[in-house]
């Protein structure tokens, strides 16, 4: 231990800084740290580095976790709500009746069996709060089966849950009436930009797919297990015998735009995608005070959106890295312009916009429109949503 | 054909909503009057264009009183004994067909793709066939040209009518919502199909067009016995035909088209039950085999009088965008295939056949693009074999289903196919850069593997391009 400490000691660290401030070289010349004598920009001969980010862009804001963490995203749309009075929400037009009744565990569960209790014939979907690709997933009907993640059995009279993994999960009430065409279930992925969380920028893509299940609906007891029925992922989905490679299970929204204005009429639709527009806007304002905004950030959401056989859409989750794996033509495509277009708008002609660049009043570049401008006024922003579905024709 | 008296006009009037409207405006316009001569009501109903709609509601009725019979013998002789051939051929094909699926059932290894009785290559194949005939002193006018590869003396339109008649859709520009809105209220409260035509010949909005298309086949009060029909054939599908097997074989390809893929048990339960739908056979409006009955045969023609061949899968597959009730698109698709997508697989003389369509699509790019005919020849690569599949098909698999549906929209607008031959036309004029840097087929195949996108009133633009 003695050796370790005069170790630690005699270890100099060596620093690096883009420009001299005397604060930040004081301190490391008290802490005895020499200064890396690489001249070159590139010089990787340092232990830290005190960097500017004049040209440096990044794709994630420091603490995104707060909206794509499922448990944190639970949290905070359900302080958003209790902050918000209902005459200021029914102004701005906000709804938040998109998430199903959802509790966190280990935290939550009291209230979990409380509710489990009132509705016997529920079907619940538990799901691990930090990982993805509908890893984890399984869709309950009986409290005994919360073994799985406890590894001890459940009795009636636990008020607590200890969990084997220490991650949380999030438990929610399973939409068992989605919409289903040619008889099965799909969820939608769509891509939502945002450049600035204050004042909050929003695009939102013209692109985005369905991701069908291969195998027909059902609500049977005997079929809960069977997750080629009900869990909509890629990642799932790919080993089913059904999966075919040349489309993915994916099928445009341009297409399901379509057929749900052909077969249910443009009203509904409508009124379809104003909800889904809701739902992209509340979540958002429900983490703008927590999330660190900064001018050199940016991040693409990749939006999970279930609709049910009323054409309502639920929140299932947001994603901060929405798979860039690329199945079919169509799929690589889609991707590779998205992609482009963000660059376009984080870096229009290869400049770094400041703020007010930022802020100028481009509605549209290439599949991205802008959705929900905050710096407007707010006689603005009641126009531009009203204006929002014509972003999808 | 059925004629109708006064009285039973009278009584077919007073079942239209519009005559009950029209009564109630002449009404409303002799508010207090006490005596209403005659000549009141004329002038009346000719200063408010209610003779008008009066005329046309008539002209409805007498349109509708009448049946159309199914087309069986074509007016040119050589055309029937054609049929009779092609029907033979078909009978052939089956046999084989069958032959090759109890080979499959005994070796999976072997996996032979062509389970088909027909295709549309098939199709072009036998109508080249056909010999020139002696000039018939009634058609004279067409001209006989050796280079084309139809060489048949049939009554064909003239090719710059057809022109003539979609050129409007040149002019076509976005309209603004209050338009869009005022074409909604419209086909809401029309019933007379020459309204209707007129609508779909214009604009029709994505979601007023199942309606339109329901009215214009006078489905619109019909819902439960569209589906009582529906449920009946679902029944007879117990019992398994041959056919049922090729149908589920054909339905592979657009189970792997992205637009189609989620309709695809739909799409098969559609046609499981319109082979077995006896009402198609005095429906149709053109017989397709000669009806034949083959003795000893171990199958003979489906009730419906024809046998299915392939991506018949298509043909349904762009309506099922339009409900989600599977007996509105099942009606929906046998209408459309007993009135139009019949004569795309029919031998016949009649403007909307296959022949004639063939023959006009090679008239015109032989005229207008003769650089791009002769190139195409000289390579082995013939205008029609290149968009024989397009021909057909409609453009299913090659446009999207919203730009499908305009097609439809033009087909019931015109009550006829020709709208296919502007766009089988723009088609090759929109690749025609790139066909004529061609030097073998495998150049042209090359040139339309390549991802592409290919737009209605692009290919509206394109035909009218020299």
């Amino acid at each position: 231990m003695f050796e370790l400490k005069i170790f630690m000691y005699n270890k100099k660290l060596k620093w690096k800084s883009d420009f001299e401030k005397s604060v930040i070289i004081e301190n490391f010349l008290n802490r005895g740290w020499i200064k890396s004598q690489e001249k070159e920009d590139d010089s990787t001969d340092w232990n830290v580095y005190w960097a500017t980010v004049w040209n440096q862009i990044i794709n994630h804001f420091p603490n995104h976790y707060e909206l794509t963490r499922k448990d944190c995203m639970v949290k905070n749309l359900k302080r958003f709500k209790r902050e918000q009075d209902r005459e200021t929400y029914e102004q701005q037009g906000w709804n938040f009746d998109f998430l199903p009744t959802t509790y966190i565990f280990p935290g939550e569960y009291s209230l979990f069996v409380e509710e489990f209790h009132r509705s016997p014939n529920q079907t619940w979907i538990v799901k691990p709060a930090a990982r993805s690709q509908g890893q984890g997933i399984f869709l309950l009907r009986q409290i005994q089966q919360l073994k799985k993640i406890s590894g001890t059995t459940i009795t009636s009279n636990m008020t607590q849950l200890n969990l084997v993994s220490k991650e949380n999960y999030v438990v929610s009430k399973y939409i068992d009436n989605p919409l289903l065409i040619g008889g099965k279930k799909f969820d939608l992925r769509m891509y939502v930009l945002v450049t600035n969380y204050k004042p909050l920028k929003v695009w939102i893509y013209n692109k985005g797919f369905g991701r069908f299940c291969n195998e027909q609906y059902t609500t049977d007891v005997a079929e809960i297990e069977n997750m080629f029925v009900h869990l909509t992922n890629v990642a799932i989905q790919q080993y089913s015998d059904k999966y075919s490679k040349k489309h993915g299970g994916k099928y445009s929204i341009d297409a399901l735009k379509f057929y749900v204005e052909s077969a249910y009429g443009t009203e509904a639709f409508q009124k379809m995608i104003d909800d889904i527009h809701n739902i992209i806007l509340t979540s958002l304002k429900s983490v703008q005070v927590v999330i660190q905004n900064d001018k050199h950030c940016f991040e693409m959401y990749g939006y999970d959106i279930l609709l049910d056989n009323n054409l309502k859409p639920w929140l299932i989750e947001i994603n901060a890295s929405p798979s860039l794996t690329t199945t079919t033509p169509v799929d690589k495509n889609l991707k590779l312009n998205l992609i482009n277009d963000i660059y376009n708008i984080v870096l229009p002609n290869d400049d770094f916009p400041d703020n007010e660049q930022k802020q100028q009043q481009i509605n549209k570049i290439g599949g991205f429109s802008v959705l929900y401008d905050e710096s407007l006024d707010l006689m603005n922003r009641k126009t531009q949503k009203r204006q929002s579905v014509k972003i999808w024709k | 054909m059925q004629q109708l008296d006064n009285q039973e006009i009278l009584m077919k009037l007073k079942s239209q909503k519009q005559f009950w409207d029209i009564k109630k405006k002449i009404k409303q316009g002799f508010n207090d009057q006490q005596k209403i001569g005659v000549n009141d009501i004329q002038k009346f109903a000719q200063s408010c264009e209610i003779e008008d709609q009066l005329i046309k509601l008539i002209s409805h009725i007498l349109k509708k009183s009448k049946k159309r019979e199914t087309l069986k013998e074509d007016q040119i002789e050589f055309l029937n004994t054609s049929k009779i051939k092609w029907t033979e051929l078909l009978f052939k094909n089956l046999d084989i067909v069958h032959q090759k699926t109890k080979n499959q059932e005994e070796d999976d290894t072997n996996t032979d793709s062509k389970l088909y009785i027909y295709d549309e290559k098939n199709l072009l194949a036998f109508l080249q066939t056909f010999k020139q005939q002696q000039s018939n002193t009634l058609y004279q006018n067409v001209q006989f040209q050796s280079n084309k590869i139809l060489n048949i003396n049939i009554p064909l339109k003239s090719s710059q009518s057809i022109l003539d008649k979609y050129q409007y859709l040149l002019l076509q520009e976005e309209l603004s919502d209050e338009k869009i809105n005022k074409i909604r209220k419209q086909i809401e409260n029309e019933h007379l199909d020459i309204e209707l035509e007129k609508i779909a010949q214009t604009f029709v909005p994505n979601g007023e067009r199942c309606l339109l298309y329901l009215k214009y086949f006078e489905f619109d009060h019909q819902d439960t016995v569209l589906q009582q029909h529906f449920a009946k054939l679902q029944k007879e599908c117990l019992n398994q035909l041959f056919y049922d097997e090729l149908l589920e074989i054909d339905g592979h390809e657009i189970s792997e088209d992205t637009f189609y893929f989620v309709f695809q048990e739909q799409i098969l339960t559609c046609l499981k039950c319109f082979i077995r739908d006896r009402t198609i056979k005095e429906n149709i409006r053109i017989q397709l085999q000669s009806g034949i009955k083959k003795e000893h045969a171990e199958f003979q023609l489906p009730i419906t009088g024809f046998f299915p061949f392939k991506n018949i899968s298509k043909y349904v597959a762009p309506l099922c965008y339009l409900s989600t009730k599977i007996h509105i698109i099942y009606a929906l698709f046998k209408e459309f295939f007993c009135r139009y997508f019949c004569f795309l697989h029919s031998i016949s003389s009649e403007s909307n056949s296959i022949l004639s369509l063939c023959m006009q699509i090679e008239e015109i790019v032989s005229t207008r693009s003769p650089k791009l005919f002769h190139h195409l020849k000289i390579i082995g690569c013939d205008t029609l074999k290149l968009i024989i599949h397009q021909l057909v098909y409609c453009f299913i698999g090659d446009m999207d289903p919203p730009h499908i549906l305009t097609i439809y929209d033009q087909i019931i607008g015109h009550d006829s196919l020709e709208i296919l031959v502007i766009l089988c036309v723009g088609f090759l004029n929109k690749y025609k850069s790139k066909l004529l840097l061609a030097k073998n087929q495998e150049n042209v195949q090359q040139i339309f593997s390549e991802l592409r996108e290919d737009r209605f009133q692009e290919l509206v633009q394109y035909a009218y391009k020299q």
